[in-house]
């Protein structure tokens, strides 16, 4: 399908961009492990507390360099107009969300399984009760979040306000994701907690779908050159 | 000039609906045995909280509205409805922490209601820091809209995560007939309330907008504004 | 000084051939933006092959009007027809076959011109993209910098680039949006070149540019544009450069 390939022509271009630069990986990656370590440093007298913390904190680490993330991977297309340049090709719209969802995507994985991988380490929060899971909860909340701020990176990048502002828009629209994924991860890991269980993935799916697909109708009319 | 009477008369109904509701709070309604005096914050609590969440509607509809007709009046709209979602939503949150330190003694918990309206209240009131944030009238417009949109679409999965959230006070209070009756009553001048304050902050944002549009026009001609507008 | 021509469309070009073949067929272009009216009931058609100079001061309209035409922006009201395709329905089809160059060169600085170049054809469904690419960076003198970044470029070369990016699908109509400004004496007499070469190849191109005896000596047709209107509209030849520069200063701001 030919929106298929579109797409892929723009991934493939993004991570060609950034292989060639490595500019937001890095960034992305070393503010994520010093938050990582600024918690752990400040919570190494209570290492109980560290451990029952560890997905919360995370999350925190996530939440930042991802911000950052979206916001560079837009900042790309800003330069010198290039997303003009998009716009004129006869090419989706929505295509052009979907590439930059993918490519936030990947960039986010990857620096999410190192931060965290940091994370646990430090924490001493051991996964072997429930690997997958934790998996599939931290991906889902990923993908929520990656669907809003790919949107709103778009909506706010031709504004000349950077720096926190695209962090204070998506932070209360992802509320939901951190608390969802929050319990369910103390749900899988402390027999002892006394939460509902399926209710947190179930939200954590929704979330991922109303946003996805609003994301993908919305962003048409954000587009500006 | 019938209108300048229609606007008295409305806010002379919500004033005297309000002694009326005060009155029939603090006379009529028995006391609630087990929580006291501070239980009655419960009859404008729950109002106040509906016509938040009615007001999020309000915004929701302005915005779609807008993102489909492109017509000021529904940012126009949207942002009157905004202001006063975050001011009928730091109520509740007042209300409630007033309540919660009534009832258990605390300010604060994150029970499932308190850090609903808490979540709430931030995402109305990050919408409005977006509207201060971004100069270009257009942009603004566009910005806002598409985050009322997301906002109000998030409110059920907001609702319900924060019902994920372990309860400090499991179980419903027990209604009395005449608790019922009042709480309906209260209803009344809080949401004459709300909708007038949503209006008139919609025709200052309408007569903002004009007058705005009015002096670029002047500077656009080369016309010096003038402090009293008269002849240069 | 001479006599203001009839703002009416004068013959060469009001030569309409009907809307099928037509390059451009814009009606009551209206375009307002922040409440503030940018284009006012914009008339204005092309016949296919045409080179038309856009001209008017800051704020006339011409970018926004070039914006417009290339389906970048959709008018406040207003129909527009391009190769009698309409831009509200079509706008796909019709991007197919603009090509626009702006103030910024809508490249990617990080990669070579070839990446780049390579990249846009490949969005276009252009055939052999990398083989019409170093064609079009050839015939710009391009040729031996085509691997380096292109945030290297000096904003002359850049340009080039840009251009080489309009012409990789080969469109039928380039819309150029103040391309000269800011260039080189070389790259400005290249890009000249170009636009002598595709109007020559038959291809619609308009032309917004602030130099107005530049503008009058390349293009056959001359719109001038003021507070959003059409206030001249003849052939180039018919105009004189002074003449304009008074109409557009005229009435103040």
């Amino acid at each position: 399908m030919n929106a298929i390939n579109h797409i892929a022509i723009l991934v493939a271009k993004d991570l060609r961009i950034e292989g060639r630069t490595r500019q937001t990986m890095g960034l992305i990656l070393i503010l994520g492990i010093l938050i990582v370590s600024v918690l752990g440093l400040g919570l190494s007298s209570n290492p109980q507390v560290a451990a029952l913390g560890a997905p919360a904190i995370l999350w925190v680490a996530y939440l930042f360099s991802g911000v950052l993330c979206f916001e560079k991977t837009m900042a790309v297309e800003r330069q010198d107009g290039a997303l003009a340049g998009l716009l004129l090709a006869p090419i989706d719209r929505s295509v052009i969300y979907a590439a930059k969802l993918i490519t936030n995507l990947l960039l986010m994985v990857t620096t999410a399984a190192v931060i965290t991988a940091v994370g646990l380490l430090f924490f001493n929060f051991s996964l072997a009760a429930a690997p997958l899971g934790f998996v599939l909860i931290i991906a889902m909340g990923m993908i929520g979040f990656a669907a809003i701020g790919t949107l709103f990176s778009a909506l706010v990048s031709s504004t000349r306000l950077q720096g926190g502002f695209l962090a204070m828009i998506v932070f209360p629209l992802i509320l939901p994701l951190v608390i969802a994924s929050t319990q369910q991860i103390n749900a899988l890991f402390n027999s002892s907690a006394q939460t509902p269980g399926g209710t947190g993935l179930a939200i954590l799916v929704a979330f991922d779908v109303i946003f996805l697909v609003v994301s993908w109708i919305v962003f048409e009319l954000v587009l500006e050159p | 000039m019938t209108r300048q009477y229609a606007i008295i008369a409305y806010w002379l109904l919500t004033a005297v609906a309000f002694i009326g509701a005060i009155v029939l709070v603090f006379t009529w309604t028995p006391e609630e045995s087990s929580m006291g005096v501070i239980q009655k914050i419960f009859y404008f609590h729950l109002p106040v909280a509906i016509n938040t969440f009615l007001a999020c509607a309000v915004v929701f509809v302005a915005s779609v509205g807008y993102l489909v007709q492109r017509d000021t009046w529904w940012d126009d709209l949207a942002a009157a409805a905004a202001n006063i979602a975050v001011v009928l939503c730091t109520g509740v949150l007042l209300t409630g922490m007033l309540w919660a330190h009534g009832a258990w003694g605390v300010w604060w918990t994150w029970s499932p209601r308190l850090t609903f309206s808490f979540m709430l209240w931030l995402l109305y009131v990050v919408y409005l820091l977006v509207r201060s944030s971004v100069e270009s009238a257009q942009r603004r417009a566009l910005v806002s809209a598409v985050f009322g949109l997301v906002a109000f679409l998030d409110v059920p999965l907001v609702y319900l995560s924060a019902r994920l959230l372990p309860d400090i006070h499991p179980g419903q209070i027990a209604l009395a007939p005449e608790m019922k009756l009042t709480l309906g009553f209260c209803m009344i001048p809080i949401t004459l309330l709300a909708a007038g304050l949503i209006c008139t902050q919609y025709k200052i944002n309408k007569l903002r907008r004009a007058r705005q549009l009015q002096r670029q026009e002047q500077f656009q001609l080369g016309v010096a504004p003038t402090l009293a507008g008269g002849s240069l | 000084m001479m006599l203001a021509p009839p703002i009416s469309q004068t013959p060469a070009a009001a030569d309409a051939t009907p809307s099928a073949a037509a390059a451009v067929c814009a009606k009551g272009l209206c375009k307002t933006i922040d409440d503030r009216p940018i284009l006012r009931n914009l008339d204005l058609a092309i016949p296919t092959g045409q080179f038309i100079a856009l001209l008017g001061a800051n704020g006339a309209g011409k970018s926004t009007l070039l914006k417009i035409l290339s389906t970048l922006l959709a008018p406040t009201a207003g129909t527009l027809e391009l190769f009698g395709l309409s831009a509200r329905r079509d706008a796909a089809s019709i991007r197919a076959r603009i090509g626009l160059i702006g103030h910024q060169s809508m490249l990617y600085g990080d990669l070579s011109p070839l990446e780049n170049l390579v990249f846009f054809g490949r969005l276009y469904n252009v055939e052999t993209p990398r083989d019409r690419a170093l064609h079009l960076l050839t015939l710009l003198g391009l040729k031996d910098r085509a691997e380096d970044p292109v945030k290297s470029f000096s904003r002359g070369m850049a340009q080039r680039v840009s251009i080489a990016r309009a012409l990789m699908h080969d469109p039928a109509i380039l819309l150029a949006d103040e391309p000269f400004a800011g260039l080189d004496a070389p790259s400005t007499a290249v890009l000249e070149r170009v636009l002598r070469n595709l109007h020559d190849a038959g291809k619609t191109i308009l032309l917004a540019n602030h130099d107005i005896a530049q503008s009058l000596r390349l293009a056959q047709r001359a719109v001038i544009l003021k507070n959003g209107e059409k206030i001249i509209d003849a052939p180039a030849d018919t105009l004189d450069a002074d003449h304009i520069l008074f109409r557009m200063e005229r009435d103040g701001a």
